[in-house]
């Protein structure tokens, strides 16, 4: 079962003296806020630990009372992810405890956390961050650009406040992220890079360790083992930091505009949350929201803006084609006449291309009609388990092209990819997904342009502000 | 608004007649969702003397997993309206197949139990369970050679009459077919079984 540790490291624990017990729940417990029946220790050790006022214990489930400016009435509230939406709630009769009990389905996937269980917390003597020598290396190079962005980071670091990077797609913006956090890690500050997507985390995670190779960087998301050693620097999606409390001198969100996050209230409230509460936030986005962008400015923090890519190339600027009824003509069993010759187009030329769908349904209809093109053509989505391997098969050749929902809108690096968006008048196509979707094009130095066209049954607002965006994007000065 | 116990897409049925005239229980799961699940057509079923809904395919293999092992026990909603169909006319006495204390303590709910409890299904406990060891972990030949290990609940007299024995779900099919000799040595007239899933 993914919740539970291995038992081999169990039973070593067992035989363990106490004060290395003591040592291991502190190093595992410290910042954490964790289900108490998934806890590694045995039951006794923990009352002891808790006897000695190491180790704090919250209630899983609590009512609170909110008042609005009517009445005042009591609602359960998860502490775990702080849910308090009343429809996330189950009661059940409890076979444990003889009695009613209620649960919240919201995190449910972390393990249930019901009235009758208890979250602990470290409380006991904090540990002592040890840095040996000088870890960080990394030998690239930046651009004036990024060099600018990357000083302005590290001084918000140091003076504690939080801090916006907008970067275009292509900027190499993880890069931006290197010098702060080294510079966190020598000030034994704990660090945790949280970002939306587990896709990003599993790419961002071996990037990073390899750049502080003397420090143990935790990466965490749904279906990763949990390891038991306290790590100052934590790769994690943001729904892992539901399981932490007051744990980070430092939060990065990497692609903080990214579904769900800005749609989930709770998983905002989790990277307040697992922050100690002085502890800076820094954004980094290719695509901040106007919301993101009033937050800093209130806040007084700092910003930093990257309008060109690492190759100083201009970003590919999308053209718009109509595809007038391609809904009707792809449920009828037919490829609109210009897809179909742009798809040729690209098996002719030897291209690797991306068409980008609204919906899976529409996208599931039409993959037989563009393996009548090419027999190897592909689909992925979201729920896709051979999602990875398929966009590895684009990426060495193996296969000509990939039709996609907007999953694969972010994090993927496709050198000489062209892109198609079919039906951009869709309302899943908003402007920072169709800015980010023609991010894809034209990343490697090698081959810095590339096709990126719009297909749509009129234009919309959005497709206009996009590329409004992108070509104010390439007329900036660039400062040297 | 209701969402999908399975997806959290909203949900929206629509109100047919039917909902409204009869007692048949609101869906909790899309349509979406619904359809991953694959019916056992009546030439697939494997064992004798045991009906059995679905398939074990990933969905319901994904299900299963949330609903047992990760607690989440309004799950067992899902099903509620195939349960009650194929049990609320039987005449034959319903006995859910137990769970040991300890275990269920551990689960905090009895599967089984809850299935037909919000399927609005009145049942009978006359069985224990002796043993806390889990089947899954055994392979097909030590559930086969494996002894007996259910007993008759103390104050339980198995008169002449049908029983019922629901499971939810039928791997080797040792489980009821234990079952079924104890109630048939102790004076049951015939013993059938019902299973949500075929494994």
């Amino acid at each position: 079962m993914r919740f539970q540790l291995n038992k081999t490291q169990l039973n070593l624990t067992q035989s363990s003296p106490l004060h290395l017990l003591h040592h291991q729940l502190r190093d595992f417990l410290t910042g954490r806020l964790w289900l108490r029946n998934q806890s590694f220790l045995r039951s006794e050790t923990i009352d002891q630990q808790i006897k000695l006022g190491y180790v704090e214990v919250i209630p899983g489930i609590q009512l609170i009372s909110t008042t609005n400016h009517l009445f005042s009435k009591e609602k359960w509230q998860c502490n775990r992810c702080r849910n308090i939406n009343q429809h996330f709630f189950a009661r059940f009769h409890c076979a444990k405890c003889e009695q009613t009990c209620v649960y919240c389905r919201h995190c449910i996937n972390m393990g249930r956390v019901s009235s009758c269980t208890q979250l602990i917390k470290w409380i006991g003597p904090p540990k002592k961050i040890v840095t040996k020598g000088n870890t960080f290396i990394w030998e690239g190079t930046f651009t004036p650009q990024q060099e600018k962005a990357s000083v302005e980071l590290i001084e918000s670091v140091r003076l504690s406040k939080d801090h916006l990077t907008h970067a275009v797609c292509g900027a190499g913006k993880t890069e931006i992220l290197f010098p702060a956090i080294a510079e966190c890690l020598k000030s034994h500050k704990r660090v945790c890079v949280a970002t939306p997507r587990t896709d990003v985390v599993l790419e961002l995670a071996p990037r990073i360790q390899k750049v502080f190779p003397q420090t143990f960087v935790q990466a965490l998301y749904g279906g990763a083992e949990v390891d038991k050693r306290y790590s100052q620097l934590i790769i994690a999606t943001t729904h892992q930091l539901y399981r932490f409390e007051e744990a980070f001198d430092v939060v990065i969100v990497d692609e903080a505009d990214a579904f769900p996050y800005t749609f989930d209230q709770t998983l905002q409230e989790a990277v307040q949350k697992a922050k100690k509460l002085e502890a800076p936030i820094l954004y980094v986005t290719a695509t901040p929201s106007d919301e993101l962008k009033n937050r800093i400015k209130k806040r007084k923090g700092g910003s930093s803006f990257i309008p060109r890519r690492y190759h100083t190339h201009p970003l590919p600027v999308p053209r718009f084609d109509s595809l007038f009824s391609y809904q009707k003509k792809l449920t009828k069993g037919k490829i609109p006449q210009k897809l179909k010759q742009w798809v040729c187009d690209r098996l002719e030329k030897e291209e690797p291309f991306l068409v980008f769908f609204p919906t899976i349904e529409l996208m599931e209809k039409s993959v037989g009609l563009f393996q009548q093109l090419h027999p190897a053509i592909q689909a992925v989505h979201a729920e896709d388990s051979d999602r990875k391997e398929k966009v590895l098969l684009l990426r060495q050749s193996n296969i000509p092209g990939l039709l996609t929902t907007t999953i694969l809108e972010r994090g993927i690096t496709i050198p000489r990819v062209q892109v198609a968006v079919v039906g951009s008048e869709s309302a899943i196509f908003n402007k920072s997904a169709l800015i980010q979707i023609g991010g894809r094009v034209g990343r490697s130095a090698d081959h810095p342009s590339g096709d990126l066209v719009f297909f749509h049954h009129g234009i919309t607002l959005e497709m206009d502000e996009a590329r409004r965006e992108i070509v104010k994007l390439n007329e900036l000065e660039v400062i040297q | 608004m209701m969402h999908c116990y399975l997806c959290s897409a909203p949900l929206r049925h629509q109100l047919t007649w039917k909902l409204l005239f009869t007692s048949m229980p609101e869906p909790v799961v899309c349509e979406k969702c619904l359809r991953k699940f694959e019916r056992i057509q009546d030439s697939e079923q494997k064992y004798e003397d045991v009906i059995a809904l679905y398939h074990y395919n990933e969905a319901m293999h994904d299900y299963l997993h949330q609903f047992k092992f990760g607690q989440d026990v309004v799950l067992a909603k899902v099903f509620r309206s195939d349960i009650a169909t194929y049990l609320k006319n039987s005449s034959a006495t319903i006995v859910p197949i137990p769970m040991h204390p300890l275990k269920k303590k551990e689960r905090t709910f009895a599967q089984v139990d809850e299935l037909l409890r919000v399927a609005s299904i009145t049942y009978t406990h006359c069985l224990e369970k002796m043993t806390t060891q889990n089947q899954a972990t055994k392979s097909k030949l030590e559930r086969e050679q494996s002894e007996q290990f259910f007993s008759l609940k103390e104050d339980c007299q198995i008169e002449h009459i049908d029983y019922l024995l629901v499971d939810d779900i039928v791997t080797t099919g040792t489980t009821l077919k234990h079952a079924t000799t104890l109630l048939m040595d102790a004076g049951a007239r015939k013993v059938t079984s019902f299973a949500l899933i075929q494994g």
